[in-house]
Parts: C-alpha cells; structure tokens; sequence
C-alpha cells in the first residue's frame, strides 16, 4: 500500500511540478496517472522513490515512511521502471543488469541468480539473459527493464510510459504481463486504450494537481472533463 | 595517434604501463577521496561514450577539403575535472584497444600517458585553469581551450615519436620524424582546439550549471597535486623501465642497426663494440647462436642460409595453416556427428 | 550514418563471439589475459630483422582461432584500421635502411624492406591476439578478473558504462547526423561552422541521459560500494591452456629454432 499525503514538488528554478496531491493506493491496484505532457506524472513518480525531494508532504509504503533513513528500504519496497529503457539497462549483458539490484541488496550470489532466473521466466525472456541490451527490440529491451526491477521482489511497481518504443504486439504481451503481476502498480501513460484495459483505476492530472480520480471507462469518455486536462477523450 | 604493439619494445611498453597504471591509481583514489566516484560516474560514463561517438564524427578542415576528428582529452577535462576526466579517456583507450584493435594491448599505458596524462593531467590544470581561473569569458575559454589543446597534441605528438624512437623499432631518424609529426598535429590541435571551444561555449550557453563546477573547482591545491603525480610518475618510470631493460638487453635489435647504418664510418668502430659484446651476449643467452649476425650484411655471404631460411619460414606458414584446417574440420565433423 | 551503425555492429560480433562455449571460452578469464600479454611481450622483444624467427608464432592465432571457431574475416577486418600508422612508421625503413640483408636470385633485399615486413607481421600476431582474447572472453568476466587484480572499482565500472553506453549514443549521434545530412547539400561532413553546436546538444543530451540512468541506479539499491560475482578457481585445464600457450613461444624466444634445423641438416 502507498500512502500519499498533501505532496508538493517544487524543482529549483521555482516550477511547481506536483501540487498537494494526496492518494491511496491499495495493495494489488493498478492505477493509471494520465495528464498532458508536463502536468507532473513523471515528477510524482520520481518523488514516490524519493529522487526528486520532497518540498512537502509525507509518502510511505507498507507504512514506511519515506525519508533518508528509510530510503533504501523504501526502493526495495517500491520498484520503477524508466519511460527509456536504456536508462535501466547499462551492463554489458541482461543478467548482470538483471542481477545489479540484488547484488546492490548484498543478496548472496546463490538467491541471485535464483531471483534473475525467476524474474526472466516470469515475462518470458529467459533466452535473452547472456545477450546485450545493444540489439534488443524495443519490446525486448522494456520486458528486461521490468526484470530489473522485479528481482528486488518489491511490493508495488511504477511505471513511467511503458508503452513508448512498443510495436503493438509487444504492447499486447506488456498487457499480459502487467495483468499477471501481482503488485500494485502505477502506470503513467498517455495511451488511453491501454489504461482501460490495464486499470480500474484513473487519476487525472492537471498542472500537478488531481483533478479526477475515478473509472477510466467513465472518465476517458468524458468530453469536457478530458479536454480541461488538455487529452482527446475515447469517442 | 594511437601507439601500435608492433612499434614499441617491451621496455618501452613497459614504462609506459607504470605510468598509465599510476596515473589511473593515483585519478581513481583522488576521484574517490573527492567523493565524486559515486555522483559523477554516469556523468563520466556517458562523456566516455560521448568522446567516443563525437570521435566518429567527420568534420571538413576548412580550405584544405580533408576531413579530421576530434581527440576530446582537453574537452572531458574541462567538463569532468582532471582526474575523472583522465580515468574516462583511459577507460575509452582500453575499449579501442580491445575491440577495435586501435592502438594495442602493450602500447596500452604509452597511449594513455599521450592521450590521457599529457592533456588531463598537465595541460589542463597548467593551462586551461590559470587562464579561466581570472573569470569566465568566451574570450577566455576559447583562447584556453585553443591553447590547451594545441600544446597538449604538441606533446602527445612527441611523446609519441620518442616512445618509437627509444623503442628502435623503426628507422626514422629523430629530426626527420619530429619534422613530420609536429607539423601535422598543430592543424590538427588548431582544428581541435576551436570545436572545443565552440563546444564549451555552447554548453556554458546552455547550461552553465555543468561547467561552473570545474572551472571553480580545486584551485589552490592543483598545483600541489601535479607536483606530486609527476614525481609518482617518474618514479615508477624508472623502476619499470630499468628493470624491464634488463631484460630486453638480451636482445640487440634497432639501436645496433640505427648505428650502423645511419652513422658515418668515424663512429663504426665504436658500433662494432657494441655489436660484438652484444652478439656475444646473445650467443650466451641462446644455446644456439643467431642466423649469423657478422656477415650478414654483407652481400651473397648468407644467401645459402637465406634461402634455406625462407623456405623454412614458408613450411612454417604452410604446418600453421594445416593445423588450423584441420582443428576446424575435427570440430566441423564432431559437430555434425553431434546433430 | 553507416559508420557509426557499423560500429555498433562490430561491438555486437565481439560479443556474440565471446558467449561461445568451447576449450578456449570455457577456460579462466585470468590464463587467458595473461597468455595473451606474454604473447605480445615475446613478439615484440624480437629484433626488428628477426623475421624468420617470428614465423613459427603464427601457430598462436592459426591454433587458438580454430579451437575457438572464431572467424577470420572479423579479425582481418579490424587489422585494417590498426594498418595506416603502422604502415607510414615501417614504410620510413624502407627508404632509411637500405642496407642490404640477403640477395635472392640477383635481387638486393634491403634490412628496411625485411623490417617493414617485419612490423606489419608483427602488427598482425599483437591484433590477433588481443581480438582473439575479446572473442573468448565474456565482458563480464574480463572486468569481474580486472576487479580482482585490483584495478580500481570506481575505473572498471567506469569502464563497463562506457562500453554500455558507446551503443546507445552512437545511436543516437547516427540519428543527428543522418537528419544533418539530409539537410545539407555537400554530403561531406559536418561544417566547422555547426560543429559546436552539434557536438554540444550531443553532450547535453549525453548528460540529461547520465542524470536519468543515475536516478534508474539508485533506484537499484546503488550505493558505488564494490559488487562481485562467484569467485572462480583455476582448474587444472587452466594450467594447462597457459602452459600449451606460452611454453613453446618462451622457448621459441630462447632458442633460435632455425638454426638449430640448420645445424641438424
């Protein structure tokens, strides 16, 4: 579960990406954050694991709060996954990117490779674990980021824009695989089809604000509502 | 200006690898004691692969209609900081060597000492610094980069050209190479010295964040450093070259040519010398003597022993080639028999 | 642009190669690194007219390529671009030493001719053998073993980064470039006059890229603290490959093997 209480994010130059937000994320919902570009999707979930500092406000999971005590366990507990896949993957080979966060965790090389290989199998790219992230497509390349995180075994996943760089067969097995997970997810996204089918949940942002938190089959298919955050409602 | 294996003896080398391997220890714990190791690594990896890519860009060198590249040690300098900048250029030299086969695994430390050292360590803060640290204008950072870059290619360029000299591997004589070298890499530092600068300067438009750092950072105690990395330097220098020499003056190879060949008849007698006691040494190293040193020079002498040594030279190719067909037919067979 | 893709390519081939599993890839990490070292230390410690004397080392490349199944044309490839200086160094020998060796057939051969051949052979049994050690060899076992002769950790990650992102910024510096020359008229390079601000937005860009890859680590539990894999013991088949690889050259430095011949015949 991630609590989210009256959080502000200001960035240096004065910006306010994220306006007193407060949310609930329940343990195995998945939520989608939709909302124009710049309306602060990325710089809510980059708070959520505390690379962008908080300006105000709390944010826990699990009932940890975030802090700089907490937040090693805290990103153990909370997995994001990149909108780029090339910022994940920077090893030679996927099992060494696979592998880098447990290792991290100081986990022994035997529950290592144990979670590597399970995480592989688990979204289907076991073959891919001696090759280079060089010459992955780009379904590929998102399925192996997605890997690097589940191998810390977190309890809730962020996902920024998962869908960019997709074909739309390997945005179909994405489907797939974000239904199987068991965590609770947050999906920032711009691709409405893709929210519905994926989440029973909608927050619609708005210049770092909440402005509607609800069905995405009933909020995407509200004109007015969806054309105040700047998004083309679903016809 | 990437060393090959083939042009340095392995005393030559060897110097060269401890001072690369102390210049990267002494940039790593100096990284490390600064803290930046964890905060600037990204940083430091992605200008790595950054110089590599800008290296594979090809510009036109006005009025002349040949194109060049850029080398980048003054550039990552000035973005990264000395030390950090030095161990990316080392990091960069290493991928070349290994996978592209530019400059080799010997030449490794030489290449980096030209490459890396000369403008990281010494250019840079002798440099770039003092001229910037006065406050930061374009007309400054240009003229610092220009100069910086230029007198570090200089230095390079003659680093390179005593390495293969001491090395004895070829026959230039040391004006003749230094005549072509110089000349050509002061184009090419010129060339190089204004991308830095408009490179810098686009940056510091841009960003100005990025750059501050360095140009601000570490002022007083430079000095100090570079003091202290050159005697580091030297001295392993010369415990790795004497002792390597040691070994390698079992073999009498260029220099005994070189004087011969290129010295007039006043100084053949004192040559003869060396020849001698150097051909006597080799006669004590190899239970066997050498093909015969003594006449060799002169003509028809050893022709019979040429011949003989051609072809055997050439049954030598033949056997290798055989074995390799043969070790991949085995294995082609095994193969199939496999499938 | 073509080159910078076929960059990437090349990076790929290594590396696919050293996945491989035969004699060759399945010994340690550390024989082979320094079975490779004496190699070039031998080959080049030999005189520069020593060329017959070079012959039998042939055997190093020819043999271990085999065992290896790693492919000529890969090799030779990467020979050419380690020739151009090589070759202007070696080819002053012809014009400086023009001392003559050995006649044959009535033909003068020259000590510079024999040395410049001399050096281009020597050039290619030093690139063999570091090439031949990158294709046998997996990269994470190359800097896992440099880890443990102490190289710096804050150095041989570095290292690892870099060759990472080298893929991913050629990448990207290829995309700049094709939509620069599509633009322009003379299909030659890029002008000095755009340089700066070329080369610049691909350092910036570099750098928002470093912040977001920093921002995926940390993510990751890092720290910057020292990160190993399985320790790995050197097998007697490991002694082995370093003695079947480095004995006969050592002795082969030693002992002028043609003259012996000669002696016997």
């Amino acid at each position: 579960m991630i609590e989210i209480m009256n959080l502000t994010v200001v960035y240096p130059d004065g910006t306010k990406a994220v306006d007193d937000v407060s949310l609930t994320i329940r343990d195995g919902e998945r939520v989608a954050l939709v909302g124009a570009n710049g309306a602060g999707k990325t710089s809510l979930l980059l708070a959520l694991v505390g690379v962008l500092p908080l300006t105000s406000g709390t944010v826990s999971a699990d009932g940890l709060e975030l802090s700089k005590k907490t937040l090693s366990d805290i990103r153990r507990k909370v997995g994001m996954v990149f909108q780029n896949p090339d910022d994940q993957l920077f090893m030679p080979m996927i099992a060494d990117d696979v592998a880098f966060g447990p290792r991290n965790y100081g986990l022994g090389e035997e529950e290592t490779a144990r979670r590597v290989d399970g995480a592989l199998d688990m979204l289907g790219i076991s073959h891919l674990k001696n090759r280079s992230s060089l010459k992955l497509s780009g379904g590929e390349k998102r399925m192996a980021a997605i890997a690097t995180v589940l191998t810390m075994e977190p309890s809730a996943l962020l996902f920024d824009e998962p869908t960019a760089f997709l074909d739309p067969k390997a945005r179909r097995g994405l489907i797939g695989v974000l239904k199987k997970l068991g965590q609770s997810q947050v999906i920032a996204t711009h691709d409405l089809t893709f929210a519905e089918e994926v989440c029973s949940r909608t927050i619609l942002l708005k210049q770092g604000r909440i402005y509607a938190d609800g069905d995405p089959k009933i909020l995407f298919r509200d004109e007015k509502l969806m054309d105040d955050c700047g998004i083309e409602a679903i016809m | 200006m990437h060393m090959a294996d083939a042009l340095l003896s392995p005393a030559v080398g060897g110097a060269m690898y401890a001072l690369g391997a102390a210049a990267v220890t002494y940039s790593a714990v100096k990284v490390k004691k600064d803290d930046l190791g964890e905060k600037k690594l990204p940083v430091m990896a992605v200008s790595g692969a950054f110089v590599f890519a800008a290296q594979m860009i090809n510009f036109t060198i006005p009025g002349t209609g040949s194109s060049g590249h850029i080398g980048g040690g003054v550039l990552l300098a000035a973005m990264l900081g000395g030390a950090p900048a030095l161990l990316t250029i080392a990091a960069v030299l290493i991928i070349q060597c290994l996978f592209f086969a530019d400059g080799g695994l010997l030449a490794l430390g030489a290449n980096i000492f030209n490459i890396g050292v000369i403008p990281c360590l010494l250019a840079f803060p002798l440099i770039y610094k003092p001229i910037l640290k006065r406050g930061f204008t374009f007309k400054r950072l240009t003229a610092a980069s220009v100069i910086t870059v230029v007198v570090g290619l200089q230095l390079g360029a003659f680093g390179v050209v005593l390495e293969t000299l001491a090395s004895g591997v070829t026959e230039l004589p040391f004006g003749t190479f230094a005549v072509l070298m110089q000349p050509i890499h002061l184009a090419i530092g010129l060339i190089e010295g204004i991308i830095t600068a408009a490179v810098l300067g686009f940056v510091y438009k841009m960003r100005p964040e990025i750059m501050e750092s360095t140009v601000a950072g570490t002022p007083v105690g430079s000095q100090v450093s570079v003091k202290r990395v050159i005697t580091v330097l030297a001295a392993a220098t010369v415990i790795v070259g004497g002792a390597l020499s040691l070994f390698a003056s079992s073999n009498p190879d260029g220099l005994e040519w070189a004087i011969i060949n290129t010295a007039g008849t006043a100084e053949l007698e004192a040559a003869d010398d060396i020849r001698q006691s150097a051909a006597q040494l080799q006669e004590k190293i190899s239970f066997m003597p050498d093909y015969d040193y003594a006449t060799a020079g002169e003509e028809g002498s050893s022709t019979g022993t040429t011949v003989a040594g051609i072809v055997g030279g050439a049954m030598t190719f033949v056997l290798a080639g055989v074995t390799g067909l043969l070790i991949t037919l085995s294995k082609k067979k095994k193969g199939a028999a496999k499938a | 642009m073509a080159n910078m893709r076929s960059k990437i390519n090349e990076i790929y081939a290594l590396e696919q190669l050293s996945g491989g599993d035969s004699a060759v890839h399945r010994r340690h990490p550390l024989v082979k690194l320094v079975s490779a070292f004496v190699y070039i230390v031998l080959v080049v410690s030999f005189g520069r007219t020593e060329f017959l004397r070079l012959a039998p080392f042939v055997f190093y490349p020819v043999v271990l390529m085999a065992l290896s199944e790693t492919p000529w044309r890969i090799v030779l490839g990467r020979m050419a671009l380690a020739l151009p200086f090589v070759i202007v160094a070696g080819a002053s020998n012809i014009i400086f030493d023009r001392a003559t060796a050995f006649t044959i057939g009535g033909i003068a051969v020259s000590f510079g001719t024999v040395s410049f051949f001399s050096i281009l052979y020597r050039t290619f049994l030093c690139v063999t053998a570091v090439l031949l050690l990158v294709a046998v060899t997996p990269f994470a076992q190359l800097t896992d073993q440099l880890r443990r002769m102490h190289v710096p950790d804050v150095f041989v990650t570095l290292f690892e980064m870099i060759y990472r992102y080298i893929g991913v910024l050629l990448d990207e510096a290829s995309t700049m470039y094709t939509a620069y020359m599509l633009r322009s008229t003379e299909h030659r390079g890029l002008q000095m006059a755009h340089m700066g601000s070329f080369v610049g937005q691909l350092l910036i860009r570099s750098y928002d890229r470093a912040e977001r890859v920093y921002a995926a680590m940390k993510c990751r539990g890092y720290g910057g603290a020292a990160r190993r894999g399985a320790r790995r013991k050197l097998q007697p088949a490991d002694y082995a490959y370093l003695a079947l690889t480095c004995l006969p050259f050592i002795l082969l430095r030693l002992v002028d093997a043609a003259a012996v011949f000669e002696r016997l015949f």
